[in-house]
């Protein structure tokens, strides 16, 4: 289809738009909320809090360890924290934050109007909140997981974890996953089948490639985690299998192996959102189109591939055939080139472009200076010599901590700064921006290098207490310092997001005079996000003059109407009605999460999940009136 | 604004029951999951196989060849009532769709009572070795999903049959359809990993 000159009558009707798109009032239309923007804010918001949690955990375990010999934590409430931490970071803060950026920004990059499967989208919310509230809540009850977060057996096995700690984190594990796929698959939809008219594929902003990587990074690497969890070493505790039994023939290796199956993508997953941010930032920052973009797209993909190959680098020190081993080394200096290719592409950008040194910037520099360390070390330890001489010690600790925090946070933070116009409406205070990125930047630095050297001299991690002589007083005391000073930087950060969103001045729609779609829309969106739906022709659409771009009309806006295109070229095809707001999504969560929650009890708590998620899968689907959707 | 150029798509239809709607798509990606998640249980198969010298256990009567193979049949024919649902829906014949529902849902129900009925015949539980438990895990997902999917085609069928047949109806019968072809399709391989590995692998190393 050919755009054609216009005519006048054909712009949409904003207030019946509005009517069509906009959510129920009050607590059951809160709670029956199916819009991409208010799910993606509460994914952000609730993973917020959880980073909140996870950084007390932290604070706490640098307490501990600021001097030799501390009482601050006793060794079993040690155990509990650190295991807190690691979970509360990867599954309830770092994998949906992304999402709900995704969630957010995709829709609106894209150029639709919500994503693909709203219901589904709002199920997945609400299964991820449960789960984060079931592992905390059971934490007032003293079940509380303490082998650490990734729980190896036969450690987290049931004669070495006796009570309920070890089995509420396995099935916290189902809940999240259950979330990531749900996110996944409706993000893979929407980016392939929802794309404006004209966005090839090869016109798709580089935050769009990089969710459809990760998602597909999800489909392939979640289930196994679930099956690590759940099948293995939940049903060894409480229904008496043998998967990781080796006195009948089970085996406690199968378990790192399915686990580091997903473990080392999930590095990924938080990790590839993550390079799509720094992307943005640096075309809309330089003003100039991103260097070398077919390169840029084929490296994420590569690394999406590579990370399926590398698992056994987690596994190095359990005695597996040395020829297998060298395998995984290969493999894990490979993912240097696809990431190495990135940072060029990156620096090439930079060198060309006019750049313009915003608070985001300052976070992107963070990034690239923080996860080039962390690559280097990653280097490093994929070499089985010295990974055999640094398992398990602080040396890894540091590791990934500048690949997670630098990789992911760093990017994160930055981002945040970057679309809090469009979140918002209102700009953030680039100088107290700019100032929690140094407090948090000198933090991170003073709290995570010294780990490097204690490390090597043979501190491991997941030790409570060290004694007095052995020279790692300073060093641990200096990373203790760090963590507060992290704090301090958080802070920074909370009150300026407060205080800019309160009283920071009106963005308007572009503040930044970006390249993306998401920037064509008022601040905050509405909710059917555009008034007509922009056709694209660049890959860079907003540099395009306007009388060169066209707009979409003759889609219904009494109804909620879709476009819906070519997988490849993004040529339309039909248009779509989507279904409207439901409490369904969120009664059918809470009947899984009762029976889930049950589970860890008793088996039959799995057949109250299946009737009650039955029941409300039931009514989610039960047809709407009017009974036909009429052309 | 008046100056911008309009692409009109109003005259593109307003729904599309095919493998271009996005319900499709959501519907292959789910059996992606759900097949990567078996695909992982049958390495899970094959590599507690290798670490033990025995398998399955002594004293574990290997399950009857005859049962399965001959649940085959209603399982594999069910797939015709499946087509004739979707093909139906593509031609909004609600007639159809009621023959194809049906006679999908009969079949899946006779092929239900013959794993019932194996199921209850095996002499090993989970928690015998781990053999059993492999066994049984890989039994029971596919039995859980057969039957999940079993119950939201009755589902299906009633909300045609009360007269509710309208897009986003036909596109749920076709998606189901779509589902369904997997369910039996990723049971081929299971059921040669069950049954027939550990009569060609099994016994002593």
């Amino acid at each position: 289809m050919t755009p054609v000159a216009s005519q006048p009558h054909v712009y949409a009707d904003l207030d019946v738009l509005r009517r069509t798109w906009s959510s129920r009032p009050g607590l059951l239309g809160w709670l029956s909320e199916i819009n991409h923007k208010a799910i993606g804010r509460r994914y952000i918001l609730t993973a917020f809090i959880f980073l909140l949690l996870g950084g007390i955990e932290a604070l706490l375990m640098r307490l501990q360890l600021a001097k030799p010999e501390n009482t601050f934590l006793a060794a079993a409430r040690y155990n509990q924290i650190f295991t807190l931490h690691g979970t509360t970071m990867m599954f309830l803060f770092a994998v949906p934050v992304m999402e709900g950026m995704g969630i957010y920004l995709v829709p609106l990059m894209v150029g639709t109007r919500n994503v693909a499967f709203p219901r589904l989208n709002a199920f997945g919310y609400w299964m991820y909140l449960a789960g984060g509230l079931f592992i905390y809540g059971c934490a007032f009850f003293g079940m509380i997981p303490d082998a650490g977060w990734f729980a190896y057996p036969p450690l987290s096995g049931p004669q070495f974890s006796p009570g309920k700690g070890v089995d509420v984190w396995a099935q916290m594990i189902t809940f999240t996953e259950v979330s990531a796929l749900c996110v996944a698959v409706e993000l893979i939809v929407t980016i392939l089948k929802m794309r404006a008219p004209g966005m090839s594929l090869n016109r798709m902003p580089t935050f769009c490639w990089s969710m459809l990587v990760q998602s597909f990074m999800i489909i392939f690497a979640m289930p196994a985690v679930m099956i690590a969890s759940t099948v293995f070493l939940l049903n060894d505790r409480t229904l008496g299998t043998h998967f990781v039994n080796p006195a009948e023939g089970g085996d406690p290796l199968l378990y790192q192996h399915v686990f580091w199956f997903f473990g080392h993508p999930e590095v990924y997953i938080i990790f590839l959102p993550a390079l799509g941010i720094v992307s943005s930032i640096l075309e809309t920052h330089t003003r100039r189109q991103i260097f070398g973009y077919p390169a840029l797209v084929l490296s994420l993909v590569g690394n999406g591939f590579i990370a399926f190959g590398l698992w056994v680098h987690h596994m190095f020190a359990t005695g597996l055939p040395q020829i297998g081993e060298a395998y995984f080394t290969a493999a894990s200096m490979m993912i240097a080139i696809t990431s190495g290719v990135q940072i060029f592409c990156w620096l090439a950008t930079l060198w060309t472009g006019r750049l313009r040194p915003t608070a985001a910037v300052h976070f992107v520099f963070g990034f690239i200076f923080i996860f080039v360390m962390g690559g280097m070390t990653g280097v490093m330890l994929a070499s089985i010599p010295l990974d055999l001489q640094t398992h398990d010690t602080f040396f890894v600790v540091a590791h990934f901590h500048y690949v997670l925090i630098g990789g992911a946070l760093f990017p994160l933070f930055g981002g945040f700064h970057y679309w809090f116009p469009k979140f918002t409406g209102r700009l953030i205070d680039e100088t107290l921006g700019k100032l929690s990125f140094w407090i948090l930047f000198v933090g991170f630095n003073l709290t995570f290098f010294p780990m490097h050297w204690l490390g090597i001299v043979g501190m491991t991690r997941r030790v409570y207490t060290y004694v007095p002589g052995l020279g790692w007083e300073h060093a641990n005391l200096l990373a203790t310092i760090g963590a507060f000073v992290i704090l301090s930087g958080g802070l920074v950060f909370i009150v300026n997001v407060l205080r800019s969103r309160r009283s920071g001045p009106r963005a308007g729609s572009d503040p930044w005079d970006a390249s993306t779609l998401e920037w064509e829309t008022t601040s905050p969106p509405p909710p059917y996000n555009f008034p007509n739906l922009p056709v694209v022709p660049t890959r860079t659409p907003l540099w395009t003059p306007s009388a060169e771009r066209a707009i979409v009309t003759g889609l219904r806006e009494d109804r909620r109407e879709i476009l819906i295109t070519s997988v490849l070229d993004a040529q339309p095809h039909h248009r779509s009605v989507q279904p409207r707001p439901s409490i369904w999504p969120m009664l059918t969560a809470l009947g899984f999460s009762v029976g889930l929650a049950g589970s860890i009890f008793a088996f039959y708590w799995y057949y109250v999940a299946s009737v009650l998620g039955m029941v409300g899968l039931i009514g989610w689907f039960w047809p709407e009136r009017p009974l036909e959707v009429k052309p | 604004m008046t100056g911008r150029r309009t692409l009109d798509v109003s005259g593109l239809p307003p729904y599309d029951i095919s493998n271009q709607s996005p319900l499709f798509w959501g519907q292959v990606l789910m059996c992606l999951i759900e097949g990567s998640l078996l695909c992982m249980l049958i390495a899970t198969y094959f590599y507690l196989r290798l670490g033990v010298d025995v398998w399955p256990a002594p004293g574990v009567h290997l399950p009857s060849l005859t049962g399965p193979t001959v649940a085959l049949i209603p399982l594999l024919a069910s797939c015709v009532g499946s087509y004739l649902a979707s093909e139906a829906a593509k031609k909004d014949s609600r007639g159809g769709m009621l023959l194809g529902l049906g006679l999908n849902l009969g079949l899946a129900m006779i092929f239900l009572v013959l794993r019932a009925i194996e199921w209850n015949s095996l002499n090993f539980t989970w928690a015998s070795d781990a053999h059993g438990s492999i066994f049984w895990t890989i039994l029971f997902l596919h039995s859980y999903d057969i039957l999940a999917d079993v119950l939201m085609t009755a589902v299906l069928l009633v909300i045609v049959a009360s007269g509710h047949c309208g897009p986003r109806q036909r596109i749920g019968v076709h998606v189901d359809s779509v589902l369904w072809y997997f369910l039996v399709g990723i049971w081929i391989p299971l059921y040669g990993v069950i049954y027939w590995a550990p009569r060609l692998i099994g016994g002593s190393r």
